[in-house]
């Protein structure tokens, strides 16, 4: 995309000063939207419980499910609900979906005394050969067995399963299906060449430099600094730049400060506030050049239990007084330039990766969108606010790009769905470990690495 | 004739100044499009190498291209040193862009001079970053001051707030006597910047606690507060010879206002948060003028800065005032009011327990009082406890105080140990132990100093 342009005069910068040198207008986006306004929170309450929020996530998605069921296995199929069950019948029962996991870590045990256990220390998956899968609904729950992959399915996620009730009372389960990909959106995509870039896990403050100078470098091609004039004038056309969390790096979050004694903490600065001052200097050469959207992560000073809200504005002194800086929450939708872009800093994916047998991102990234869920693992174990009225994560209509930040590597892919749905996932490489970024070409939804480095003493490239 | 004058300068740079010129330092420099900048290094590097092969010049290239990798196609934007080029445009499929990125005279290990070189001068240039770029953005204008201040009014609100209620506290804090004030700001001590001005922004705290006629307040104060003592009154008493100097901790502390003679018992049992207990310090007006420091000083630096505060000692009333200036907007050595202090020395935000006296390890000298009696003002370790509000916890710290006490005492001041560290206050718990433990000592020296004053007393000694 890229190169293919720029190669023609790729070296005509090497030559002797020309009289004057060309700029290029950043392309304006004409139809930018910001649609993440159920994931802004006003007021909060936390006086709630959580069983709210998994019946509004069964009330909303049951007629969908229903629906599907009945595409799926005919429409006569009989759609009961557990208390209805009977033994022996074929049936379609929707419902939550509950794994009861061995390993899960609880907050009961690691307190009770009588266990007397040290906390469980982190492991990279939770899941475990004895684990089971538990079907609840509005008012009982049931065991499953049978043709469903207990390890490839985490909790809350909302499915119909077809099958039968056994005599001990565990239901034997022949087929299942998920919500499938939501409605489509219509396309309104732009005719020429537009790019958005999307990166994540800068990491600022993370104490070692080596991704310092890429993300220098980024910054330079996005604002046309670097390059020759055929790559300026391609980044030019990069509309937007979308900064998908942990802006900050995991070494700011000092962790230990907490249980050290006052006394011998008072005087130390947190590492956020040097970090956050370089990614205020970071943001305004952006800004300066291009409309920024920042969302927060999972190591940024906002607060933990998703959706993340903003970053408040007045951590960035010098960016925020430009209006191309958007401080955005957590999970984030938009219409840039008519094309609808949904997706989170990787907290969602990262999760359902620790209790599923799932292995690739994006094979995550895709489960979740045809599951209808961003994020089915909320509240059980990431922490999520405790709504009542309705689940914002649930996906209603199917956005054209779903990205999630922070991913071990890059991987996109574009999926056709049957009601024409065209959806490209993406997951965003963080930065910091990956120097690599992403660029969406939104007339095409085509999506390129773009990657940055120095050199070293031991290069020898 | 334009021309060669940038490759003069880059010369400059390069060779003379010998520094790392980027093309993004050199367009900021020179005021020129970073395009004309990449061109500007090009040319140089030609011609320097036409002329004298042998140059001795590095020099550093932008690669950029389509690189396949995996399977996919990956841009790929690198710096790299010149011996690399070629091998770099090898591996790339289609190169979109070669420019160069600096030039320098020594042979780059890695890549972080080059960041630093543009960390720098982006930093000098950040309100106009985009100036000299190839890329102008319409849509990127600072919003006005109007719309960007409406939001922000309420947090600058939220953060006045604080600063206000310091100062409001400090007035009441300043009304009060010994008593249980608490007392979330330090004050600058009075008695202390005569003696031991410290011009430096972040003044040390000395703490000069008067002797009064015979009554040592000092002894009173098993208080974490420091005594504020005003300069000139207790100099009109002692004579610079008398004072001793008290350096004492950033701890904030209530100033305290006149002290007559304080009985010794008053604010003994004053642990807790009463700074004001410096009733101790018998009759003066003491102003607080005691500033809040950050405690960065290093031992030495404390060490040094007593040192040079005793010699200070005779010239102080100037510095005094200097120091109270400083500090202390509208107050004056003559007046009684303590001094509100200024918002700074409020100190809202961690007042650092650290004591510093930790430095003082020999008692204070002593000298001989006015009166002519053998009495000695020594600097005893005392703890000084009291409840800082902002953080909501007792800080306790240990602050060396004067203390009049006769030839006896001077083994009983020297026992009482200092713990020599620059950390903040040992923990509070020991703190307790150590106060009573100074309490009594302080109680007894007291007595004795007491007994002394009168003539009876110089029988009853022995």
């Amino acid at each position: 995309m890229f190169s293919a342009q720029a190669a023609p005069a790729a070296q005509a910068l090497l030559t002797p000063p020309s009289a004057e040198a060309s700029t290029f207008a950043r392309v304006l986006v004409s139809g930018y939207a910001d649609q993440s306004q159920p994931f802004l929170l006003g007021e909060r309450s936390f006086s709630r419980q959580y069983a709210h929020i998994y019946a509004a996530r069964l009330v909303e998605m049951r007629p969908v499910l229903e629906e599907r069921a009945r595409e799926k296995w005919g429409t006569d199929v009989v759609v009961r609900k557990l208390c209805e069950l009977r033994v022996g019948e074929k049936c379609c029962v929707v419902g939550t979906l509950f794994k009861a996991m061995q390993l899960q870590p609880s907050i009961l045990q690691e307190i009770s005394e009588e266990h007397n256990l040290v906390p469980q220390p982190p492991l990279p998956k939770y899941i475990h050969p004895s684990d089971e899968l538990i079907l609840e609904d509005e008012l009982q729950r049931i065991k499953l067995e049978g043709a469903i992959e207990v390890q490839r399915l985490v909790t809350g996620t909302v499915f119909a399963v077809y099958g039968s009730e056994q005599d001990d009372g565990k239901f034997l389960v022949e087929d299942h299906c998920f919500a499938n990909l939501p409605r489509p959106l219509p396309w309104k995509g732009p005719t020429s060449d537009r790019f958005v870039l999307l990166a994540s896990g800068l990491g600022l403050g993370s104490g070692s430099g080596e991704s310092l100078l890429s993300t220098q470098l980024l910054v330079d091609v996005v604002t046309g600094q670097l390059g020759a004039e055929g790559e300026q004038s391609c980044a030019a056309q990069i509309a937007r730049v979308i900064l998908a969390g942990n802006l900050l790096s995991e070494n700011t979050q000092s962790r230990d400060t907490i249980n050290k004694a006052k006394y011998l903490t008072k005087k130390t600065q947190a590492a956020s506030v040097e970090a956050v001052k370089m990614l205020d200097e970071i943001l305004l050469q952006l800004c300066t050049s291009v409309p920024v959207d920042v969302m927060p992560g999972e190591f940024d000073p906002t607060n933990y239990t998703l959706p993340q809200q903003p970053l408040h504005r007045c951590m960035l002194p010098l960016s925020s007084v430009y209006s191309t800086l958007r401080l955005v929450t957590n999970p984030y939708q938009a219409d840039v330039d008519g094309v609808r872009f949904l997706g989170t800093s990787g907290q969602n994916v990262s999760d359902i990766f620790k209790y599923s047998s799932m292995d690739d991102y994006l094979e995550i990234l895709e489960w979740t969108l045809l599951a209808g869920h961003i994020s089915p693992t909320a509240p059980d174990t990431l922490g999520c606010y405790p709504f009542y009225k309705s689940d914002p994560f649930i996906l209603t209509t199917c956005p054209h790009v779903y990205f999630c930040g922070n991913a071990p590597r890059f991987q996109s892919k574009l999926l056709k769905g049957e009601a024409g749905q065209r959806v490209l996932l993406v997951t965003v490489p963080a930065f910091s470990t990956t120097q690599t970024a992403c660029l969406v070409n939104l007339r095409d939804l085509s999506c390129q690495p773009i990657s940055f480095s120095g050199f070293g003493a031991e290069d020898d490239d | 004739m334009e021309d060669e004058l940038y490759l003069e300068n880059i010369d400059e740079f390069v060779t003379d100044q010998n520094r790392i010129v980027t093309y993004k330092w050199l367009s900021y420099t020179l005021g020129v499009h970073v395009n004309q900048a990449k061109q500007m290094l090009y040319d140089y590097v030609e011609r320097k190498r036409k002329e004298n092969s042998g140059a001795q010049l590095h020099v550093t290239y932008l690669v950029a291209g389509n690189l396949i990798q995996n399977g996919h196609v990956c841009h790929k934007v690198a710096v790299v040193r010149e011996d690399q080029l070629e091998a770099m445009k090898s591996k790339l499929a289609t190169i979109a862009s070669v420019h160069v990125y600096s030039i320098q005279k020594a042979l780059l290990k890695d890549s972080g001079p080059l960041y630093n070189t543009d960390y720098d001068i982006v930093k000098t240039n950040l309100h106009n970053c985009s100036k000299f770029s190839a890329i102008q953005c319409a849509a990127a204008v600072p919003r006005t001051p109007a719309e960007v201040s409406e939001p922000q009014t309420s947090v600058q609100a939220g953060s006045q707030t604080p600063s206000d209620t310091n100062a409001a506290r400090v007035p009441v804090v300043n009304g009060h006597g010994p008593s249980t004030s608490k007392q979330t700001s330090q004050q600058p001590r009075g008695i202390m910047g005569m003696f031991a001005a410290k011009a430096a922004s972040k003044p040390q705290d000395t703490n000069k606690e008067t002797k009064a006629e015979a009554k040592e307040a000092p002894g009173v104060s098993a208080v974490s507060s420091k005594p504020p003592a005003k300069a000139n009154i207790m100099n009109n008493f002692f004579g610079k010879a008398a004072m001793n100097k008290l350096k004492a901790t950033s701890v904030p502390e209530q100033p305290k206002e006149k002290k007559e003679v304080v009985k010794p018992s008053v604010p003994v049992a004053e642990p807790e948060s009463s700074p004001n207990t410096v009733v101790e310090k018998p009759g003066k007006k003491t102003e607080s003028s005691r500033i809040q420091q950050k405690d960065k000083k290093s031992k030495m630096k404390r060490v040094d800065k007593s040192d040079n505060e005793e010699e200070r000692e005779p010239e102080n009333l100037k510095k005094k005032r200097k120091r109270i200036k400083q500090l202390v907007s509208d107050s004056s050595e003559e007046e009684d009011v303590p001094p509100s202090p200024t918002p700074e020395e409020e100190k809202a935000p961690s007042p650092p327990p650290v004591p510093a006296l930790k430095t003082e390890l020999e008692p204070a000298s002593t000298e001989v009082s006015a009166g002519g009696r053998k009495r000695k003002r020594k600097r005893v370790l005392k703890s000084k406890m009291f409840i800082d509000e902002e953080e909501g916890c007792m800080v306790t710290e240990k602050v060396y105080e004067s203390e009049s006490c006769t030839d006896s005492e001077d083994d009983f001041a020297k026992a009482k140990p200092p713990p020599a560290h620059k950390q903040p206050a040992p923990p509070v718990k020991k703190e307790p132990k150590e106060e009573r433990k100074n309490l009594k000592k302080g109680a007894a020296t007291a007595n004795r100093a007491n007994k002394q004053v009168s003539i009876m007393g110089f029988f009853q000694k022995k």
